[in-house]
């Protein structure tokens, strides 16, 4: 018994040298090979699977576009970016892996975070322990940048922030709502973080603007759930007079098909924060019209010459269309490109993050042709937000309204005291 | 004693080859990927304590997972604890979350503890998400886990971390192989195999299998931890029920009958996700054909068809020996 014993635990002894032989050339022998190509990585975790693989896929389509144009025109010092995408499939902790890979192996020297909230903050965690620049180009949880206990000061938001849509929101609904005489509001939003804070925020500024609005019913159905009948069937017994939904993606898909059968959209005024995109417009079957959409992506928002040689060329080389995620990281990369130019091809964290913290970009998604950088939080500001009404056809939006900024800072100040953000 | 000696040997022996990965320079993502693995591995090897061990299929393991996870991590976060005090603490909430659950799974067999643990998973799963103001909800523990130093150690550091992280994972192993090899072991056995012969034989086999839940559930609070440390925060997804899937995956990777079976599992598992990873988004195409591989053409684990093959040609030999003495002995008595 004793010698079997023996022979096994010298087996296991030789398993486990080989496994660790095994591991050892696995994750090294990339980090070796791509050390010597002389150009400059830049790490993507993002998804790539499952049912929010759109976000991954139009992120990287956002990214390359410009990448593609900067390495055309011969890099930096002659140095061309080379992207390395990893799928974190939505997990926090494979996010943060995938993040320590992307730097510590694939030797990346900046990370563009394309991943959805939740990962995004486990990737914050990792950039704050390792110093690389980061740009979160598809979080819009506001906490993330203008929380100072999460500040990490290489790492900025590129992403639109739900504070700001729900002000913007908030003052077009009431406009509508005084207009129309909408008294009796319902909610239908995803039963998680974004869902209910996004919810919530958007009903308080909307009650902000106007007094008279109350809701008389919430529903939040659970993320990716199949069947809407049951929400469907309580938003028509609650005879609202309008609804706010925050669903997204595969779920507001699902939601808007089902609702159709039912006649929801006729039967009350409906506010729709993700409806407008294309990534949406392009899966539903039957496009509702006369629904307030807010602002993601449209190819006519705004209508100038620059976004739709913008939208051409980004169909014409990714071979899909943009969503909003796309414009997010197109941005991030513009801020990339410029930091870049400004620290002369110099990747280091703290002098990129110098170079990118209080910079305005030329840019077709700002609403005076800029965005900006905001220095105190290193969160976009300045890019367009606003609402229109749903097309059934092309251009799918009309009549888009692009909200003031100055209010909006107002006001996310005030909202920042109530958390005590700032005092 | 002799085994028990030996066992500890080749546990010092192990942390000794973990400890002189940062010493031969091995790159960070080395270390990196034997942390995560090693937070893994314990899920897995605790898990295996039930299922291998016990004959108890939990679906809803990655609870304790989580329970130390966010234990430490709220602890840590309060600022009010240090690091060995957070430990502590968390252990004694995943062992009384534990003592609780399955105090009423245990009594169940089959398919119903499956389903019954799996049923306060999701339970703990949703509070955790529901309960927003203290755990974060589905965006988790924000803002990192803070490390202040302790006895001179500061896991702020990396390379301390990996070692940190090191000398409580083999420490983990150690406790499992000394249960495994215990009377105590032995009658987990004989409960998986015959449950009424060994309480026909005096054995209490509800709280042996209720000592045998809360040790393992305190490991997985350790995997937990581990994790924690490495990501620097917590997440509702470590117990959801996909990670509980995870470790058994990992279990039939590896192998269920050999000791270090899971933790071969998981280093497959994890090297297969870090290869795919790097080349393809189709990650779970390629695990779903390996699992097929594995299930369809080798029916177990391959350390377990190793292990097998190995007391086969034990046994074969034996065999050949014996008959060749007895042919010995026959020829001497025809002589």
């Amino acid at each position: 018994m004793t010698s079997t014993e023996s022979r096994r635990a010298s087996r296991r002894q030789v398993l486990k040298g080989a496994g660790a032989l095994a591991a050892a050339g696995v994750i090294g022998a990339p980090a070796i090979s791509k050390a010597q190509t002389g150009t400059i990585k830049i790490g993507v975790p993002t998804i790539l699977s499952g049912r929010v693989a759109i976000l991954g896929q139009t992120s990287v389509g956002g990214l390359k576009v410009v990448f593609d144009k900067f390495n055309a025109a011969g890099g930096i010092n002659g140095r061309k970016i080379e992207m390395v995408v990893r799928d974190s499939k939505g997990a926090p902790q494979e996010a943060a892996k995938v993040t320590r890979d992307l730097i510590n192996n694939d030797k990346c020297e900046i990370i563009l975070d394309a991943e959805a909230s939740s990962a995004a903050f486990a990737v914050q965690e990792v950039i704050r322990e390792i110093g690389v620049l980061c740009l979160h180009s598809n979080s819009e949880t506001s906490s993330l940048t203008a929380d100072p206990k999460l500040h990490v000061p290489t790492a900025f938001r590129t992403a639109r922030q739900g504070i700001h849509d729900a002000i913007g929101g908030g003052d077009y609904a009431a406009k509508i709502a005084k207009a129309k005489g909408l008294k009796k509001w319902a909610t239908c939003s995803p039963d998680y973080a974004y869902g209910r804070s996004n919810t919530a925020e958007f009903m308080e500024y909307a009650k902000h603007f106007d007094g008279n609005i109350q809701v008389v019913e919430e529903s939040w159905p659970k993320l990716f759930q199949p069947d809407y009948t049951e929400v469907v069937t309580k938003l028509l017994n609650a005879k609202a007079d309008a609804m706010y939904s925050a669903l997204w993606g595969g779920d507001l898909v699902a939601f808007i098909d089902q609702a159709n059968l039912y006649g929801l959209f006729d039967k009350q005024a409906s506010f729709m924060v993700n409806l407008g995109d294309y990534g949406v417009v392009d899966q539903v079957k039957q496009f509702p019209q006369g629904v307030y959409s807010g602002g993601r992506y449209n190819r006519t928002v705004p209508a100038t010459k620059e976004n739709e040689e913008w939208y051409q060329n980004y169909v014409k080389t990714q071979k899909h269309k943009p969503t909003n995620w796309s414009w997010e990281n197109a941005v991030a990369a513009e801020f990339v490109v410029e930091a870049l130019k400004k620290t002369n091809g110099d990747t280091n964290g703290k002098k990129m993050a110098e170079a990118i913290k209080g910079m305005t970009l030329k840019s077709q998604f700002g609403t005076k042709g800029t965005v900006t950088m905001r220095a105190e939080d290193n969160t976009l500001v300045d890019y367009i937000i606003g609402y229109g009404v749903s097309l059934s056809k092309e251009p799918y939006v009309s009549d888009f309204q692009a909200s003031a900024w100055e209010p909006i800072f107002e006001l996310e100040k005030q909202w920042k005291k109530k958390q005590g953000y700032i005092s | 004693m002799a085994g028990r000696w030996r066992d500890l040997g080749l546990a010092a022996l192990g942390l000794l080859v973990l400890l002189l990965v940062p010493v031969v320079g091995a790159p960070p993502a080395i270390r990196d990927f034997i942390m995560f693995g090693m937070a893994y591995g314990l899920l897995a090897m605790s898990l295996n304590l039930l299922i291998g061990y016990t004959g108890l299929v939990s679906f809803g393991h990655a609870m304790f997972f989580a329970a130390g996870a966010y234990a430490f991590g709220l602890a840590m976060q309060s600022g009010k604890f240090s690091i060995p005090g957070a430990f502590v603490l968390a252990m004694a909430f995943t062992a009384t979350m534990a003592l609780i659950v399955g105090a009423i799974c245990v009594r169940l067999n089959e398919i119903y503890f499956a389903f019954l643990t799996l049923a306060f998973q999701m339970l703990f799963y949703n509070i955790i998400l529901g309960w927003v103001s203290f755990t974060g909800g589905d965006q988790g523990l924000m803002g990192g886990i803070p490390r202040p130093k302790f006895l001179g150690i500061d896991l702020a550091d990396r390379t301390q971390l990996y070692i940190f992280c090191s000398v409580a994972f083999v420490v983990c192993i150690a406790i499992l192989r000394q249960v495994v090899t215990s009377p105590f072991g032995y009658t987990l056995r004989m409960i998986r195999d015959n449950q009424e012969r060994a309480a026909f034989l005096g054995i209490n086999v509800t709280m042996v299998k209720l000592a045998c839940f809360v040790i393992s559930a305190c490991i997985a609070g350790v995997g937990g931890i581990l994790l924690t440390l490495f990501v620097s925060g917590a997440y509702p997804n470590f117990g959801f029920w996909t990670t509980s899937g995870e470790a058994i995956f990992m279990i039939l990777l590896g192998g269920s009958n050999v000791f270090l079976g899971p933790l071969v599992g998981t280093v497959i598992l994890r090297l297969l996700n870090d290869i795919t990873v790097s080349y393809t988004s189709h990650t779970e195409l390629v695990l779903g054909i390996v699992i097929l591989v594995l299930v369809l053409g080798l029916r177990k684990g391959p350390l377990d068809l190793l292990a097998d093959r190995w007391e086969n040609r034990r046994q074969a030999k034996a065999q050949a020996v014996r008959d060749a003495a007895d042919k010995d002995a026959q020829a001497g008595r025809d002589a």
